[in-house]
């Protein structure tokens, strides 16, 4: 059967690749040069035959190339994915290589010392576009431990799931990553919040990320301290956890108005009605800014049968964290201010004496480029990078910062039976630092820092002297 | 006790949070997105029928559908979804590429053709000749296509549902021929490709190889493919021959149940199926040149599509024998391609 119909007219061309002109395929009859003809015929279309495989094969190598693992190995960032992005695992790595030397009496020179602080080779990546995960060890300090380790599920902006192990919302400085705080180390607020725990949490940003919003169930942890550091690691030490929320908002964030874009102020809190014992105190020490051990509640000094006499955490702990930051152009400051109201305990002499301390601390610091990149919270690209003999000077970054200590004067009444020992624990602790930061390269930043911290109390006569130090650090961030 | 308690109202608000995340998320997509992963030549079908199809679920339900579409070779795009491709639905050229996402991919039940009507195909088609203007080589039917100097243009097997069609087509007629058997169908199908200059790796692919790029003298190609091609660029250039004998060409849809279950799809994913067998579904398929199964739709339609001798892939023993033994790793077509 051979049908021969005109079509109608239709208006789907444009979906169609069909524009071409069919070529005739015959010699007209009785044309002398036939043979001729019929010869350049064949010859044309092995012609359009070889230009059609080599357009498939553009074709084909264009398809593979669309969906083909994509490697990006660059300056700073090495992963593996897809070209969309919604699947890909990144290899990170943190090296933090310090030395620490003291002036002044406070701390031994036996202190002065090189440290790895950080060696924290991390994976990470996404599946679907919706799937996180995180994996971080740390090698630091001759010891092993998983600094994070934790799932995600972004269902939409507003709505992520987060399970494992990872930093509880509280403490501004403590939620800024290692590679970007300002400061060799954070400052003294930072003892008062938790630093990594186990936990279940929810967050999310609303309005463009003018709000954002986290509230989780954490194993709960001591002021300043990961579960790691726990007698036992990485499990509850008691039988209730740690209630964590935190509000903030960047109200102009998505504003024209680029003098109040770079605003941002919240507040975050924990909460946990906490059981601790004399054995396990559920109570931690703190540091000053050279990571000297300034303050710390009774330990047990009971020997034989009589009880254990240490101070433990008895009772409500809750922390409360307002906090802010405003960026603008080079220049950045932020601040926080965090309390701690924790119900202590001590049985001393068949005794129990019981209290509610509130400890606090605040800073404010301020940082600038002095090659005029813009400061962020959160990553910052140089302006140039610094190789010898070529141009290029890399960012250069000035930071100041003042904070302070507070312990509770109820922390240190009663005598013997007190709380901490003002003997040994300080009851204040005010410190100011400068610094300045060199990025040579996006992934490098070499820092300097004096920090100088006068303390009242922790002493067997007046004051503990002041310490002097002068950190500095060698980073590797990618 | 009272801290169990405590953890207790807390994973429950924590749940509660996450529900309504959840519920935030649903309410913030009132528009609900659809992704139809079909093969190459219905573009045309599916940007006629998604259009009527979000019409008809606007007025019965006030929401928004929007559906996008995905093309390409039909094995190709199985793979695809195999391999991730979040399609809600499958609209593909034969049941073996569904098959085959559901068992290789578990995507979907094995039963899957049982879920609707007629086996789950819902128009059909057949694969007819598409010829220059004048029909010069005189090419009347199969027996044709393997004379010396006849270019044929067809697309991969292992990549295009439709050229397995043109592929079975070919060796049924073979072996109905006096004489005929496997062997004598095999030869035949191998003296075919022997004269195919260029393997495309979908229909559409091979009709721009035959229509734009003036490539050989005769396309095997899809029945609606073949009027698309007429119509478009208009009786003066191409004609459409058809065989003494081909095959009923049966396109497969399916809900591809572990992505509906994720995306919360599964309602509109499925009435958009069941309204391809609606009075309206099967007047747009008849309209793109799909064989409809309604009765009264295909009389108004009938001179479009004329009657001819069509095999069935029964006559193979299924798509699963069929697909094993001609188009597997190994198998005939292996053997007899490029040897």
């Amino acid at each position: 059967m051979h049908i021969r119909r005109a079509a109608a007219g239709a208006s789907i061309a444009a979906l169609l690749p069909f524009s071409g002109t069919a070529l005739a395929q015959t010699a007209p009859a009785g044309d002398g040069n036939a043979d001729l003809r019929q010869e350049i015929e064949e010859q044309k279309q092995r012609l359009l035959v070889l230009e059609r495989k080599l357009e498939l094969q553009q074709e084909a190598a264009t398809a593979a190339a669309a969906t083909a693992p994509r490697l990006t190995l660059n300056a700073s960032r090495f992963q593996i994915g897809n070209t969309d992005n919604t699947n890909f695992i990144r290899f990170r790595g943190t090296l933090h290589a310090d030395a620490r030397t003291y002036g002044g009496e406070s701390v031994p020179e036996t202190a002065d010392t090189f440290i790895l602080r950080r060696v924290r080779p991390t994976i990470e990546g996404t599946f679907g576009g919706i799937y996180d995960f995180k994996f971080m060890p740390d090698f630091a300090g001759g010891r092993t431990v998983i600094v994070d380790a934790y799932a995600a599920a972004r269902f939409n902006p507003a709505a992520v799931l987060t399970v494992g192990k990872f930093k509880p919302p509280v403490g501004l400085e403590r939620l800024q990553s290692s590679a970007d705080i300002r400061f060799i180390e954070r400052a003294l607020p930072t003892n008062l919040v938790p630093n990594r725990d186990l936990g279940v949490q929810v967050s999310g940003d609303l309005a463009g990320g003018a709000f954002s919003y986290a509230v989780g169930y954490f194993n709960g942890v001591p002021d300043g301290q990961s579960s790691d550091n726990l007698a036992t690691p990485d499990v509850e030490v008691d039988t209730a956890g740690d209630y964590a929320a935190r509000l903030f908002f960047q109200p102009f964030t998505n504003s024209d108005n680029f003098n109040l874009r770079g605003l941002g102020f919240g507040i975050g809190t924990t909460w946990v009605d906490v059981d601790g014992t004399a054995a396990n105190t559920a109570l931690a020490a703190y540091r000053s800014p050279g990571q000297q051990s300034v303050f710390s509640y009774r330990a047990n000094t009971a020997t034989g049968t009589t009880p254990n006499n240490a101070t433990f955490a008895d009772g409500e702990r809750l922390r409360l964290a307002p906090q802010f930051y405003y960026y603008r152009g080079s220049f950045g400051i932020l601040g926080e201010y965090t309390k701690v109201e924790q119900d202590v305990s001590r049985a001393v002499g068949g005794v129990t004496r019981s209290d509610t301390l509130q400890n606090s601390a605040w800073q404010t610091q301020f940082s600038w480029f002095l090659t005029g990149e813009d400061e962020a919270f959160r990553g910052f690209t140089p302006g140039s990078t610094f190789r010898p003999g070529k141009d290029g000077s890399g960012a250069w970054e000035l930071v100041a910062r003042y904070h302070e200590l507070d312990i509770d004067d109820a922390a240190f009444e009663g005598g013997a039976t007190s709380f901490a020992n003002p003997l040994t624990a300080v009851s204040k602790a005010t410190a100011y630092g400068v610094g300045v930061n060199w990025y040579p390269w996006n992934t490098v930043k070499l820092s300097l820092n004096y920090e100088q911290t006068e303390f009242e109390g922790g002493a067997a006569t007046g004051d503990r002297a002041d310490e002097k130090a002068l950190l500095s650090r060698f980073a590797v961030n990618f | 006790m009272e801290h169990s308690n405590l953890k207790r109202r807390l994973l429950i608000a924590l749940s509660a949070a996450v529900f309504i995340g959840g519920a935030g998320s649903a309410a913030q997509a009132a528009e609900v997105t659809l992704l139809n992963v079909s093969y190459d030549p219905t573009r045309e079908l599916y940007t006629d029928f998604n259009k009527a199809f979000a019409d008809y679920w606007k007025k019965k339900t006030g929401s928004t559908v929007k559906i996008n579409q995905s093309h390409g070779g039909s094995g190709r795009q199985a793979r695809s979804v195999i391999d991730g491709l979040a399609a809600d639905v499958v609209t593909l050229a034969l049941a073996a590429d569904v098959d085959a996402i559901a068992t290789n991919g578990r995507l979907l039940p094995v039963n899957w053709e049982e879920r609707l009507p007629d086996h789950s195909a819902p128009y059909t088609s057949t694969i007819v000749f598409l010829v220059r203007k004048g029909n010069p080589k005189n090419i009347k039917d199969w027996g044709d296509l393997v004379k010396p100097g006849i270019g044929v243009i067809t697309p991969n097997p292992k990549t295009s549902g439709g050229a397995r069609w043109n592929y079975l087509a070919a060796w049924a007629w073979a072996k109905k021929q006096p004489g005929g058997s496997d062997a004598t169908a095999k030869e035949f199908v191998k003296k075919l490709f022997k004269n195919v200059p260029v393997l495309d790796t979908g229909a559409r692919g091979s009709t721009t190889t035959f229509a734009q790029r003036g490539i050989g003298d005769v396309a095997i190609s899809w029945e609606n493919e073949a009027w698309l091609a007429t119509k478009e660029l208009g009786p003066d250039k191409f004609e459409i021959v058809i065989p003494t004998i081909s095959i009923l060409a049966e396109p497969s849809v399916a809900v591809v149940d572990k992505v509906v279950l994720r995306r919360g799809t599964r309602v509109v994913a499925e009435e958009y199926l069941k309204y391809l067998y609606s009075p309206e579904g099967q007047e747009i398929a008849a309209r793109n040149y799909y064989r409809p199964r309604n009765p009264q739709v295909a009389a108004k339609h009938a001179e479009l599509f004329p009657k001819l001798d069509l095999v069935t892939i029964k006559e193979f023993g299924g798509w699963g024998k069929a697909q094993k033994e001609h188009f597997g790793d190994g198998g005939v077509f292996d053997q007899i391609y490029g040897k």
